[in-house]
């Protein structure tokens, strides 16, 4: 059916935080203007956070890079793809694997972290990996939005009310039909333990976690479910797995990005110091969706070439010798893994500008140029 | 203008074999874009199944057909999609008695031009939520949601046919009892027939395969006249039975929302401490004021630096809801959009419509109906 190129209203899902909360884009000939309640989907029902309802704003017209670029001497010029993909090769070629570091992001589709992971591999690369902050890789089965809003007891690490409202609003729901909720964190209150029976002021999480009383521990036992957004330490992971198994209690880890959980099937989750060091054992560095100058820029210094691949000009790409324009995530189709651990799919709605194109695509094309086999796409 | 009622259907067989009740407001929608008088039409399409009601701007009459029957559970608002993005254009628009009293309220405030837009009323009984929706139709039916093909709201009960072309049917007493069914404000709501538009379509008091159409306006009059000249419409002048079921029916439902105004926004509404809670929750998304219909500010207050007293959350009330309160509460149409996206489920609709229920019961101004403009607006206020 032909819609109205003045406006159409189309489903997508919110790429800012891992809850994967439904949002319907309003486009005017093929310009994201505003955002509309997409009620019909399940995780939030048409209500979205003031920073979901500004995702269109990561859609940039100017701050973004629109052709290859080159960096010479702190000035970027204009690249063909011919010619920049040329570059790319024969400085990668030049290097052994070992020297080889590729960075993903969790806010990329399951689509392209495949196809780059296979591209890794290929290459015999092994310094790869996406920032995953001290979450690490996890297979296990976490609790629904459902599981949350029908708890009998909730317990809560981090300020999760306010940083994921979505997942808040479940709790809010939960404490409405009766459940108790009791937070921890280390400030001094939280928005969170403004709202909950009981807010409890924590030195560490790993303290925490070794010195949860009987009181608590009792109560994980009636149908509960234990929330939480951050984590000091990677172990602690399994101290709060351990602590569910042993009450019967279901556990939700809110990760960062729309596609953490997605990513971990893909690629090694690093934290911050892991990430740090890779960069700093290798010479040339391929950066796919994610800006890691943001949290590891000391350790960028060791590098002989740097190539970024993004749909902003952001940190990460100023440094760079090679950026790769690649298109954002309403401009391309594909799935995210939501922090629950549900795919969803997400359509192409606007076109990129002429030049940008797919990270698939783009890693697709370096390969043929090297001449390695991805092998088939699932 | 004194009202007009009288019984239409399409003529075009296709239209009145899909569309609701003879397909009359479909085939109005195609006389208007045929006679390219209007540019587009917004109304409604269905998304990925029956729980997903899309606005739609549809601007070649071949496309028409895709927007045939009615989707209860979409509870959709098209005002401020006019008003920000359609203002330019001549278009036609399936109107809800809370999306007329909307474009009332931007046509007041100069947001909308009302010359360029036909509004074809649709009489509603409430919107229920998609979600709302599915899981009662699980628990109550006992049914896969997904097996539903079409559902309608009619005397009393909401109804649902599935795949295999069985009814099922559940009172919707029974449904709101239980806290599914329509949505709070729908339940609340005492305009089903939007007398606010310039035309309004519906069954009641109608014969089977016709649309039962009340004429408002001179527009709406001479539009019906048109298509029927032009060979749209077939119409005919229902019996005095016809009159007396739809007022009757009409008068029900009145007395419905005016129970449910009595026990929601009297008997059980939330007492300052449950307030305090709610105030509690607010995470200053400013979700409410960006979905009211009516709002319009391209400045607002609240983002004025003197009220932000800083970026801790939750807000003072006072200086967040409180303003907004003051600004809106008389304007308030009940649409319930402010309650439906609040991330942090503030029953928001009760206060507003309280205020605007008290003021109109002190002074007779109904917000989204009469032609002036509420006392902040009003040249006469003191």
């Amino acid at each position: 059916m032909k819609v109205h190129d003045k406006m159409k209203v189309v489903h997508s899902i919110c790429p800012q935080c891992s809850v994967g909360c439904g949002i319907n884009l309003i486009n005017i000939d093929n310009r994201l203007v505003g955002t509309y309640p997409y009620k019909r989907h399940p995780i939030n029902e048409g209500k979205n956070c003031k920073k979901g309802r500004d995702c269109i704003e990561l859609v940039f017209e100017e701050n973004r890079p629109k052709n290859p670029l080159v960096n010479k001497n702190g000035t970027f010029s204009d690249y063909s793809w011919e010619e920049a993909l040329d570059l790319f090769v024969s400085k990668i070629k030049s290097y052994t694997p070992q020297d080889i570091g590729i960075i993903g992001s969790g806010n990329s589709t399951n689509e392209d972290l495949e196809i780059l992971s296979k591209f890794a591999d290929a290459l015999g690369v092994e310094k790869k990996g996406f920032y995953a902050e001290n979450f690490p890789a996890f297979n296990i089965e976490t609790a629904t939005l459902d599981d949350v809003q029908s708890s009998n007891f909730i317990l809560i690490v981090g300020d999760v009310i306010k940083e994921s409202p979505l997942i808040g609003r479940r709790i809010i729901l939960a404490r409405e039909n009766g459940a108790e909720v009791v937070s921890a964190d280390s400030a001094d209150k939280t928005f969170t333990g403004l709202n909950s029976d009981k807010y409890i002021k924590i030195r560490s999480i790993g303290e925490f976690l070794d010195n949860i009383g009987p009181e608590v521990h009792n109560k994980l036992k009636d149908s509960a479910t234990i929330i939480f957004n951050k984590l000091d330490l990677k172990e602690e992971f399994e101290k709060i797995q351990n602590i569910a198994e042993d009450s019967g209690s279901k556990i939700l880890p809110v990760l960062k990005q729309c596609n953490t959980r997605g990513a971990m099937r893909f690629l090694p989750a690093l934290n911050q110091e892991e990430i740090s060091r890779l960069i700093n054992d290798v010479k040339f560095l391929y950066v796919v969706g994610d800006n890691p100058a943001l949290y590891a820029e000391e350790s960028f210094k060791n590098l002989d070439f740097l190539v970024t691949q993004s749909s902003s000009i952001n940190e990460t790409v100023l440094l760079s010798d090679l950026v790769f324009p690649a298109s954002c995530w309403v401009e391309k189709t594909g799935t995210f893994t939501n922090t629950t651990g549900d795919m969803q799919k997400i359509s192409k709605t606007i076109s990129a500008p002429a030049e940008v194109l797919e990270d698939q695509r783009i890693i697709s094309k370096i390969a043929e140029k090297i001449g390695i086999e991805l092998g088939d796409k699932k | 203008m004194s009202p007009e009622y009288l019984l239409a259907r399409a003529k075009n067989e296709e239209l009145q074999d899909k569309g609701e009740c003879g397909g009359a407001v479909s085939s109005i929608f195609k006389y208007l874009l045929d006679n390219e008088i209007v540019e587009g039409v917004l109304t409604l399409t269905r998304g990925i199944d029956i729980y997903d009601g899309i606005p739609s701007l549809i601007e070649d009459s071949e496309d028409i057909i895709e927007t045939c029957g009615s989707l209860h559970c979409a509870p959709t608002m098209f005002g401020d999609l006019i008003s920000k993005y359609l203002k330019d254009m001549k278009l036609a628009v399936a109107v809800k008695p809370c999306d007329a009293m909307a474009i009332k309220e931007l046509e007041k405030r100069n947001q909308l031009d009302r010359d360029k837009l036909y509004e074809i009323g649709l009489n509603c009984g409430g919107t229920v939520m998609p979600i709302t929706a599915r899981k009662m139709i699980d628990l109550f039916y006992e049914v896969d949601p997904d097996d539903v093909v079409k559902e309608e709201i009619d005397k009393g009960k909401f109804i649902i046919e599935l795949k295999d072309g069985t009814e099922k049917a559940v009172e919707i007493d029974e449904l709101e009892e239980k806290g599914y069914g329509r949505r709070g404000s729908c339940q609340r709501c005492d305009l089903m027939i939007p007398r606010n538009a310039d035309v309004a379509c519906g069954n009641w008091g109608a014969e089977p395969g016709w649309t039962f159409i009340e004429i408002n306006t001179e527009k709406g009059k001479d539009l019906v006249d048109a298509a029927r000249n032009e060979g749209y419409l077939d119409i005919k002048t229902p019996s005095e039975k016809s009159l007396t079921i739809r007022e009757k029916i009409e008068n029900v439902m009145i007395k419905l929302a005016q129970k449910f105004q009595d026990k929601y926004l009297e008997e059980i509404y939330p007492s300052s401490e449950d307030w305090n809670k709610y105030w509690d929750r607010c995470i200053k998304c400013y979700a409410c004021r960006d979905v009211c219909p009516v709002c319009y500010c391209k400045e607002c207050a609240l983002d004025k630096e003197f009220y932000v007293d800083s970026e801790q959350i939750p807000p003072d009330p006072l200086t967040f809801q409180g303003v907004r309160l003051s600004h809106m509460s008389f304007s308030c149409i009940n649409c319930g959009q402010c309650q439906d996206v609040c991330p942090m489920e503030i029953p928001l609709a009760l206060i507003y419509q309280r205020m605007q229920k008290k003021y109109k019961d002190k002074t007779g101004f109904i917000a989204g109906v009469n032609e002036e403009l509420p006392p902040l607006y009003s040249p006469e206020k003191d």
